[in-house]
């Protein structure tokens, strides 16, 4: 549900960072300060208000329907069971436990055991235990919201079971070893506190739910400014280390860029905008911290009917893309080329895929021609990055014969064109740091799905087996196959594997913040007990 | 009560029109609010539970039906993203709206008035020409390119506003007017240089056309004098007429300045609202700016007649 952007905003920031420019200090940016973090300390993040600052449902995990969007703020308040962690590099990424302990996969595949770490207490000091964790999952499932995980393979009687005070098994249908890596962004992994819904009533509790996190809400404008505090009951002793966390969404990047030049916030999560990200490395008082990305962009075309119905006009599209003149001339070679629905940040990545129909200008003006001439609709959702992106692939695949108007939509008017299946082409984002969850592969390529413009069984039980295999090699393998079978099909050209930047001012310093962790859906999760302020 | 009873005759019907419409009209936009709150990643399936749990598949009309029923009688529902009474939402933000468009509006008239007298003490010299193009440059600057410029010269480079972020008066009278400064000043400048213009004109026109002028002057009275207790008074009903006029399009302004200085305010609501298509909060805050129109320009006629005895006594 993104927001509109003024429609100045390419031609202001233009004009904005070339003054800001001008008085630029071209110092590098530097931030690891060792200092003991300052007592009272308090940060304000800046939050994109079209995606990750937008909570217009609330922050109650089960109702939240932009949950995914908000890993930040249901971080901060819930916690999580598990989150992905890095090394300080952004290497090695790992799913860790938070207020969990550990977990196992048993049953070859069918249970995922949950161990709950001992005496971890909800903000308002009532025990996170197993039956607590059992109410929260069943009470996630049954929401009428599309946050619910209704998607995973959930056997059909005991699915949440208590085996003892601190450890709960969930049995899926068939294997599902995938669901630890999804675990993170969907509702399940933050449980919220039984005592205070009972207590509050849903309505209330949407706005100030209690969770188990290293923050506690002091209060919250929905959609708006979210204001936290310390956790005093939080679980891990001398954590969290900022004493108070605000929340502020803000309309642009250039707005929130400013706001950070002028000391009213310390940080601005996942920048998209090239000339922000420019202007903040040569800023000596900010820190720019890229993630390693995780999702690239896809071309989704819609096979099922013309003029994507016939393989050859697929394959024009693959050929007039020139993936490298985008990357390099939007975004100065910034992001790595794509071929697959994999990046370099997440599992199972292969940079190229044999037999990948690359840019030949040539042999798509033949093809159009063969064909008689190919008209397209293109669409995306309104984004910076996207509506530039399509603007070049219009310009791109004009050189090559094919008459292109674009479309850019808000997230309502793109559901119903997925829903009358008449849309022909749209630029998306595909996967995650695991191919099977958030945005995942699923959602773009399976049969029947709303967001899939392909029908295709065998495809289908690709991605079946991917996501059960337990050995990862088993699973690298099945999702390797799986992009060739996209590629030699045609079905959708990838394009560049993107992920927003993380900005922050001198002083502050945190995992995912100033280290890059990769992002597991939209942006990265932070974690904000780890995260500390250094007065300079 | 004859003010009252006229308020009520021009409420009703322009609200009852106004629901209708914007019904209507978000209702054909595309999308509703479960598919707007259902996301990227929702199945089909979760996008049609949403729909039955927000009861968004019973026809259109069955659905004003129940909400024109529930606002005769005061109820205005709640939201249909988060359930929060659309009372309490509003009431929550309108005071942020409010304190600006004020101080907005008041900065304007504030510098508009003596601009426009220092104009026309001197028609065509320096200070005239000055003030033309000033207030042509204000005219010209919509709210959304004066914004990001005062942030950077007063919050960036001198430091001495906040460039984002709201403080209640109540909370801190200082720091609320503090952080008011640059949103209501991007509101006014163009507000400025239009009632500069109109008062100017309206001003000349006085001076020019009436014989009380020629007799003030005849009197001996200075010419100061003669524009501050002759020409201004009369020039003042064109000029309220204008702001009554002009509320529309401040309200307007304010829904994008408040979204770049991130104010918690009305336009912000409305614009989210719109978003989701969460027609409850929608059609309760146009009702609410419809209502306040209203009272505005009703306000305007109930000045000239207090001002002006010809209006009260039927003669003009």
């Amino acid at each position: 549900m993104p927001t509109g952007r003024l429609s100045s905003e390419l031609i202001l920031s233009a004009l904005l960072v070339g003054l800001m420019g001008c008085s630029g200090d071209s110092a590098p940016a530097s931030n690891e300060v060792e200092q003991s973090p300052a007592d009272g300390s308090e940060l304000t993040v800046l939050l994109d208000a079209g995606t990750v600052g937008a909570w217009p449902a609330g922050l109650d995990p089960a109702t939240n329907t932009t949950a995914g969007f908000n890993l930040t703020l249901m971080n901060a308040v819930f916690g999580g069971l598990f989150q992905l962690a890095a090394d300080p590099e952004g290497s090695n990424p790992r799913i860790v436990g938070v207020l969990a302990e550990g977990y196992e996969i048993t049953n070859d595949g069918r249970t995922l055991v949950i161990h709950l770490r001992d005496s971890v207490r909800f903000s308002d000091g009532t025990p996170l235990d197993a039956e607590a964790l059992r109410f929260n999952i069943e009470r996630n499932i049954a929401a009428p919201c599309a946050c619910a995980p209704i998607r995973w393979p959930w056997a059909e009687e005991n699915r949440v079971v208590i085996v003892d005070n601190l450890t709960v098994a969930l049995n899926f249908s068939r294997p599902y070893s995938a669901a630890i890596n999804g675990l993170p962004v969907i509702n399940v992994n933050w449980p919220a506190s039984p005592a205070a819904l009972a207590a509050m009533g849903e309505d209330e509790f949407r706005v100030r739910p209690v969770g188990a996190g290293p923050f506690r809400i002091v209060s919250n404008q929905l959609s708006s400014r979210l204001e936290l505090e310390r956790n005093p009951h939080y679980w891990q002793a001398g954590r969290p280390l900022l004493d108070r966390l605000v929340f502020q969404s803000i309309a642009s990047e250039q707005a929130a860029y400013l706001a950070l030049l002028a000391g009213d916030a310390q940080v601005i999560e996942g920048v998209t905008s090239t000339a922000i990200i420019e202007q903040a490395k040569a800023e000596a008082g900010l820190t720019v911290t890229p993630q390693p990305p995780t999702a690239p962009y896809v071309i989704q075309l819609n096979t099922s009917i013309a003029p994507f119905n016939d393989a050859r006009a697929r394959e024009a599209i693959y050929l007039a893309t020139d993936v490298e003149a985008i990357r390099q001339g939007l975004f100065k070679g910034w992001y790595p080329a794509a071929e697959s629905f994999t990046g370099p940040g997440g599992l199972f990545h292969a940079a190229e895929v044999p037999g990948y129909a690359r840019h030949d200008l040539d042999r798509a003006r033949a093809l159009v021609d063969e064909i008689g001439g190919v008209e397209v609709k293109l669409g995306t959702l309104q984004s910076f990055v996207a509506e530039q992106v399509v603007t070049a692939l219009q310009s791109q695949w004009r050189e090559a014969g094919i008459d292109v108007s674009i479309e850019t939509v808000d997230i309502g008017s793109l559901i119903q064109a997925l829903r009358s299946r008449e849309w022909q082409a749209l630029l998306q984002t595909v996967g995650s740091y695991d191919p099977e969850s958030g945005s995942g592969v699923t959602l773009r390529f399976g049969s029947g799905q709303l967001f899939s413009g392909v029908a295709d069984p065998a495809l289908d039980a690709l991605f079946a087996d991917a996501a059960s295999a337990t050995d990862m090699h088993d699973r690298d393998a099945l999702y390797t196959t799986a992009a060739k079978h996209i590629s030699d099909n045609r079905y959708a050209p990838f394009l560049f594997a993107f992920s927003p930047t993380q900005i922050v001012t001198r002083g502050v310093s945190g995992p995912g913040l100033t280290t890059p962790i990769p992002p597991i859906a939209i942006n990265t999760a932070v974690h904000w007990q780890d995260v500390s302020l250094h007065h300079q | 009560m004859r003010f009252a009873a006229r308020l009520c005759l021009s409420v009703a019907p322009v609200l009852f029109a106004v629901s209708l419409i914007t019904f209507f009209a978000i209702e054909v936009l595309p999308g509703n609010t479960a598919e707007q709150l259902a996301g990227v990643n929702a199945t089909a399936e979760q996008i049609e539970r949403l729909e039955q749990a927000l009861q968004l598949d019973r026809p259109p009309w069955v659905r004003y039906g129940e909400w024109i029923g529930g606002a005769i009688v005061g109820d205005l529902g709640v939201s249909l993203a988060n359930r929060q009474s659309v009372v309490s939402l509003i009431a929550e933000r309108l005071p942020v709206t409010l304190a600006l468009t004020s101080f907005a509006l008041a900065l304007a008239l504030a510098a508009a008035v003596p601009l426009a007298l220092i104009s026309v003490y001197r028609p065509g010299g320096a200070v005239d020409r000055t003030v033309a193009i000033l207030s042509m440059t204000g005219l010209s600057l919509a709210g959304y390119v004066l914004a990001p410029l005062l942030i950077l010269v007063f919050a960036v480079q001198l430091g001495i506003l906040p460039s984002i972020g709201y403080v209640p008066l109540s909370d801190d009278l200082i720091g609320g007017i503090r952080s008011l400064i640059l949103p209501a000043t991007a509101l006014a400048v163009p507000l400025l240089g239009l009632y500069t213009r109109f008062l100017r004109g309206d001003l000349l026109e006085q001076i020019d056309s009436h014989d009380y002028m020629l007799a003030a002057k005849a009197r001996g009275i200075g010419p100061w004098r003669a524009l501050l207790r002759h020409a201004l008074p009369n020039s003042l009903f064109g000029l309220m007429t204008l702001v009554g006029l002009h509320l529309g399009a401040l309200l307007g302004g304010a829904v994008i300045v408040e979204q770049i200085f991130a104010l918690p305010g009305i336009g912000q609501l409305l614009l989210q609202s719109v978003n989701l298509r969460d027609i409850t909060v929608i059609q309760a805050i146009v009702l609410l700016l419809a209502t306040a129109t209203v009272l505005a320009n009703l306000t305007v006629d109930v000045l000239y007649a207090a001002l002006d005895p010809r209006i009260r006594h039927g003669r003009a």
